[in-house]
């Protein structure tokens, strides 16, 4: 890491620690859900940036595991020590189930993502007994462990941001190493993969259920965030929306999916306050990413860096 | 109980009549130009509210069905040529952008027709229901909904199989550039699937607008049975896309009858046992 970045990042780290004593709830709130929806993003990321699957199913993992946790809190009153890891767990055997997709690639893993995506939000919104239906859980109480427990927004904040610091380090050692580097080897040429040696099914399975764990916690800091749950959370504008913050952010980055939630979040929060159709908004911005920012905001900085450090060539 | 369960059977095909609909311009449309349209299910949606807003004005469900697929061919010729040509084969670039699409869509529908739950007026022939053998009511609508997803399927069929436009389909979809050095305009034959795909979508929503009702959200709901459909038949394939919506309007009525809740849990079933054993489909080629 360059000196620059160095810089950038621990300005970064103190605006993040900052905000809450500077800004209002307001701003805390949104910081807050902008950390979780950009782990959602990250753990999309995982396998449209690295591995080259576009995933539109993981609002599932996501939702699923805040469902678990909610259930457990509410109704069965089982302590956060248990409830949050269980949720993580729920999320992760439904990423093992729907890890079978990996068997598809293209479109049809597309498409068929979507479909399992809504199979779980007509599960999550008809079986109505057990979920709650339309109304979902609600009364999430804040995590406790053992005697001490979170009491506020502020809090729940902090706690937040030291988990996301936690998983993007880990999330940076995961790409670094040779399993990430298989990802991105099988992203650019599968079949030279398994020419090598690779059993790359095996290795997108593997990724596939990684990114559901991580999806899975990103519901459990959400549940406890917005203190209920319905089925709007299992939904597929969830997951393709998490698919656009990080192709707003910059795919293929840690930073990215967490600037893209910020934009889109921070977008749609402004939007919202003077203009009904926000939908509309929200499609708006997924058409003018598709044509004029495929790369994202990572990319536009590196090619503006790309302009201004280089010196100028004589033209053609 | 067995009279239940006919009843449900013809519930299944009817519906997958309609599905047929939606998904064979979808599937034609992905295997001609390889572009995939998300916004698939907004069209069935605007177009089933053209029709209404149509059959309000003129009480014509016929014309209904031809300005509902007549507006959202026009306005998927426009989508296509400006929006998705642009983004090459990037199907990812696609799957984004058509969904944008149909979000301003849905948004749009819903700031002209409102959030209710409309029911397309059917005309009165077809109103009331017609005694089957064994005492069996059944509404006139639905049984002659499956003769017209037949009618147009034989329509579609003899077009594709039989005609030379057809044979210039078939031959786009198998190779592309070869047509185009024969000296086809390809891009001709593209706008007419192309218009030909959003009109199917568009008279689809009118003719589904008349028994399921037309509400926001049922762009997505829709959707996602016409893509099991072509999940289950094979992109681009014609045959596929019949096979897939009886297999997936039949699975869907029986579905709702004996497991309420989990009537789209019966879907994941055919989609796993694909995955398992035939990942691209019953009649899906290599994409």
């Amino acid at each position: 890491m360059d000196r620059g970045r160095l810089a950038l990042s621990l300005i970064a780290l103190a605006a993040a620690l900052a905000l809450p004593f500077v800004a209002g709830p307001f701003w805390t709130g949104l910081a807050t859900q902008m950390y979780i929806f950009g782990l959602l993003a990250l753990s999309v990321d995982l396998l449209l940036g690295h591995a080259g699957l576009f995933s539109l199913t993981h609002a599932s993992f996501f939702a699923v595991s805040a469902y678990t946790v909610a259930i457990l809190q509410v109704r069965y009153a089982v302590p956060t020590t248990l409830a949050a890891p269980a949720g993580i767990l729920a999320g992760t055997l439904l990423a093992a189930v729907f890890g079978i997709s990996v068997r598809t690639r293209g479109v049809y893993f597309i498409l068929i993502t979507i479909a399992l995506g809504y199979v779980v939000w007509g599960v999550a919104h008809r079986w109505s007994s057990f979920t709650g239906g339309d109304n979902g859980v609600t009364n999430v109480p804040f995590p406790a462990i053992g005697g001490v427990g979170i009491t506020s927004h502020t809090q729940y904040y902090y706690l937040v941001l030291a988990v996301i610091l936690l998983c993007a380090l880990g999330y940076r050692v995961l790409i670094r190493s040779p399993f990430g580097l298989g990802l991105r080897g099988i992203k650019a040429s599968e079949t030279r993969m398994q020419s090598l040696g690779y059993r790359t099914s095996a290795h997108l399975y593997a990724a596939f259920v990684l990114s559901g764990a991580l999806a899975s916690l990103a519901g459990v800091l959400y549940v406890y965030y917005n203190r209920f749950v319905n089925p709007v959370a299992s939904s597929f504008p969830i997951s393709v929306e998490a698919a656009l913050m990080a192709i707003v952010g910059g795919s293929g980055t840690i930073i990215g999916p967490f600037l893209g939630a910020g934009v889109v979040l921070g977008l749609r929060n402004w939007v919202s306050s003077f203009f009904e159709m926000h939908h509309a908004i929200m499609g708006a911005v997924f058409i003018a990413t598709v044509l004029w920012a495929p790369d994202g905001l990572v990319g536009i900085a590196a090619r503006l860096r790309a302009r201004f450090s280089r010196p100028k060539e004589p033209g053609p | 109980m067995l009279t239940s369960a006919i009843l449900q059977a013809i519930n299944g095909v009817s519906l997958a009549a309609l599905l047929f609909l939606l998904a064979s311009g979808f599937t034609l449309s992905f295997g001609l130009m390889r572009v995939v349209n998300m916004a698939h299910g907004a069209y069935y949606l605007l177009g089933g509210y053209i029709g209404l807003s149509v059959a309000q004005k003129t009480g014509s469900f016929a014309l209904a069905i031809v300005a509902g697929g007549a507006a959202i061919a026009v306005l998927g010729y426009f989508i296509d040529h400006f929006l998705i040509r642009r983004t090459g084969e990037n199907h990812l670039a696609q799957v984004l952008l058509t969904v944008g699409v149909a979000f301003v869509l849905g948004d749009v529908a819903l700031a002209i027709w409102g959030g209710d739950n409309l029911m397309v007026p059917a005309p009165k022939f077809l109103k009331g229901s017609v005694v089957l053998p064994g005492d069996v009511y059944y509404p006139m609508y639905r049984l002659v909904m499956i003769f017209f997803g037949v009618f147009v399927g034989v329509v579609l069929w003899l077009l594709y199989k039989k005609t030379q436009i057809g044979a210039v389909v078939r031959a786009g979809v198998d190779d592309r550039e070869q047509v185009n050095a024969t000296g086809i305009n390809v891009d001709l034959l593209f706008v007419m699937v192309s218009a030909l795909a959003s009109f199917l979508a568009g008279m689809a929503g009118v003719v589904g607008g008349a028994f399921l009702t037309l509400y926001p959200g049922a762009e997505w709901e829709i959707l996602v049975y016409a893509l099991v459909v072509v999940i289950v038949g094979g992109l681009g394939s014609l045959g596929g896309a019949m096979i897939g919506a009886l297999v997936v309007g039949l699975l869907d009525a029986y579905g709702r009858w004996l497991l309420p809740e989990f009537s789209y849990f019966v879907l994941f079933g055919p989609i796993a046992l694909l995955m398992l054993f035939r990942p691209r489909g019953l009649f899906g080629k290599e994409h």
